[in-house]
């Protein structure tokens, strides 16, 4: 009677039966590199810029070497496998006015645009006034920039906005980000930044609040579940020694604090009577062949050895005022800097806002609001 | 809760209907001269049995986005069955099965894909939407009041062939995992790549889109090893969906195929 048992492994068989691989859908530029040593640091990746017309191109940033002959460069580009590129990988281009690149998959079905910007001195400037947002994420999150002498975006703020939009993409209004410009500001327009809690599907990663911060530097999307610390990577490219910081902000603590807990189902533990406080700071340092970028896991660390010096706020309070900040950068004991390699692009600078001190740990208070205005980074003429 | 204790209580009122159909052909035994025989004489015959389930809900054939099984356990899943069988003619070789089943279908899965699209929605309506390349783990487990209504035919003094459509109905049910070791392309294949790496995984939970009512075929072979005890393997082949029409996260549908094996007693 065996033709009974026959069946199992006829239901087995078609169950089990491994299509062939499709072609590779994705088209991305994984790395760029230039021949010699003329990158000054790893190429640094923007988010996406989306036309009006909704396309998008992605932005990446080669810092390299003062007197690099820029108007003859051939970056060659590592792309997703299969994926090719136009013009191709390795062809020398005229980078005085950033290049794009085409990037088309496997199963040329998808594509991607990049634009290669090529820069050997830093965009950081002196005064930042907020009142510059395009548009990121298709459309959903405010991107503050800066702007040159003719009116041209030479810097892009970064923010976690990009993270807080995996959470949710029904979420479509600016406003209702964590991060974005808004109308009363000390002169003009400012930026707001509100701590916001992520719904079940960020709690779910166990990300149950997200603070509204801005940062100079990038957000690294890619490492937002896996590890958001590491996701905020502080700090470009700076040629000058700063002084100080000096802005204005305003600010009111939500009402409930809270710190993740990863045995509640909305990962949230009420500490009754806690208020949350934001954090302001800047942090000069030196960018080491081994560690070149800080990110949320050591930026603040009192024994990193790369940070030269730091301006952070030590009297933030609540605030309905606009309330002026002047933040001195301290050097770190035995800390110098030196100017040869000041020059040559060796320093990373970056600023920071946050509207909760915690938040990167997810804690703090929901409806944390920081207001930020007129800041002005001071520097050694 | 409410529901959950609905549906205990239809569980609860179907197996007392199967226990008192089987205390109703007891009770016919023990005036084995009478009922019995009278019910042989039209051909009647009653039985009830127990087995387990083993198999899977599983797309067909598997879509490309998978790359690989890479684990698989069949849990335990009982059924048991009450069964009437009519048979016809004078040699009795042509029959009908009608039956009252209840049963477990479920399995643990894992696998490997690659450029699957996918969108979660969570408890507030909050949506996630992408193309996952990585590791799955899946865990099904549905309960079900099954009735087949099988032709059967008698091949020999001891063995019975059926085949005919089922129909369940899924008094409880779970269906959840999650993703892990990969990466998700946010929207869609060019969209932000957001990496999942060591400890960070995330959940999924799909059990209030599993369907309520399912049907399929189902056709197995019993052997009559003594008088009184049968063995008997039915493949069952779900022909619809597990999930809701309008479930769109996953994008194929999923049926349940299990191989059920057990014994009967036969009055």
């Amino acid at each position: 009677m065996d033709y009974r048992l026959l069946v199992l492994p006829l239901a087995l068989a078609g169950a089990s039966c491994i299509q062939d691989e499709a072609l590779n859908t994705e088209a991305d530029i994984e790395r760029v590199t230039l021949q010699g040593d003329a990158l000054n640091r790893e190429a640094e990746f923007g988010d996406a810029v989306y036309g009006t017309d909704g396309t998008a191109f992605y932005p990446i940033t080669l810092y390299v070497k003062k007197g690099t002959d820029i108007t003859r460069l051939a970056p060659e580009l590592e792309l997703t496998a299969g994926a090719t590129v136009e013009p191709p990988s390795g062809t020398p281009r005229n980078f005085r006015t950033p290049q794009l690149y085409t990037v088309t998959s496997e199963d040329g079905q998808w594509q991607r645009r990049y634009r290669i910007e090529v820069s050997s001195t830093s965009a950081i400037g002196t005064f930042y006034h907020f009142e510059d947002v395009r548009l990121g994420g298709n459309g959903k999150y405010h991107i503050f920039y800066e702007t040159d002498d003719e009116g041209k975006e030479r810097l892009a703020w970064a923010s976690a906005n990009p993270g807080y939009a995996l959470t949710d993409y029904t979420i479509q209004t600016p406003e209702l980000f964590p991060t974005y410009q808004w109308a009363e500001g000390k002169s003009g327009k400012c930026v707001k930044l509100v701590t916001r809690k992520t719904g079940s599907l960020g709690s779910s990663v166990n990300m149950p609040i997200a603070s509204g911060n801005l940062f100079l530097g990038t957000f690294n999307v890619g490492n937002a579940l896996k590890n958001a610390l590491t996701a905020t990577q502080f700090g470009l490219q700076y040629e000058k020694v700063p002084t100080y910081l000096h802005g204005w902000y305003k600010y009111r603590s939500g009402e409930t604090f809270y710190e993740l807990d990863k045995t509640a189902k909305d990962k949230l533990k009420p500490i009754p009577g806690r208020k949350d406080i934001f954090n302001i700071y800047a942090v000069l340092y030196e960018n080491t062949e081994d560690n070149r970028l800080l990110d949320g896991t050591n930026v603040l660390d009192e024994d990193n050895e790369q940070i030269v010096s730091t301006a952070v706020i030590s009297d933030a309070h609540e605030t309905d005022e606009w309330t002026e900040f002047d933040l001195p950068f301290v050097y770190r004991p035995g800390k110098t800097i030196d100017p040869v390699k000041l020059a040559a692009g060796g320093y990373n600078l970056t600023i920071v806002f946050a509207s909760s001190l915690r938040g990167d740990y997810f804690e703090g208070a929901p409806g944390s609001t920081l207001l930020v205005d007129e800041v002005e980074l001071g520097y050694e003429p | 809760m409410n529901k959950t204790r609905n549906m205990k209580r239809r569980i609860a009122t179907a197996f007392l209907l199967a226990v008192t159909g089987a205390g109703t052909a007891l009770h016919a035994q023990q005036d084995r001269n009478q009922t019995l025989v009278r019910s042989e004489a039209y051909g009647l015959e009653y039985e009830i049995k127990a087995g387990i389930n083993v198999g899977g809900a599983s797309p067909l054939p598997l879509p490309e986005e998978i790359r690989a099984l890479t684990g698989y356990s069949p849990n335990i899943n009982l059924a048991i069955e009450g069964d009437l069988v009519k048979w016809w003619g004078e040699r009795r070789k042509w029959g009908v099965i009608v039956g009252v089943r209840l049963e477990n279908k479920g399995m643990e899965a894992k696998a490997r894909t690659k450029n699957y699209s996918m969108e979660i929605i969570g408890d507030g309506g909050e949506r996630m939407k992408g193309n996952w390349t990585g590791r799955v783990q899946t865990k099904y487990r549905s309960s079900l009041v099954s009735v087949p209504l099988l032709a059967a035919w008698r091949a020999s003094d001891r063995v019975r062939v059926s085949a005919g459509p089922y129909l369940s109905i899924q008094t409880s049910g779970d269906f959840s995992g999650y993703v892990y070791d990969g990466y998700l392309r946010e929207g869609d294949p060019t969209g932000n790549k957001v990496n999942f790496e060591g400890e960070s995984t995330a959940p999924y939970d799909f059990s209030d889109d599993l369907r309520t009512l399912q049907w399929g075929v189902q056709a197995g072979v019993t052997w009559r090893a003594f008088k009184h005890l049968n063995v008997h393997a039915d493949l069952s082949w779900g022909l619809n969906d597990i999930f809701q029409k309008d479930f769109q996260t996953i994008t194929f549908a999923m049926y349940p195929i299990y191989v059920n094996i057990g014994f009967g007693y036969a009055f």
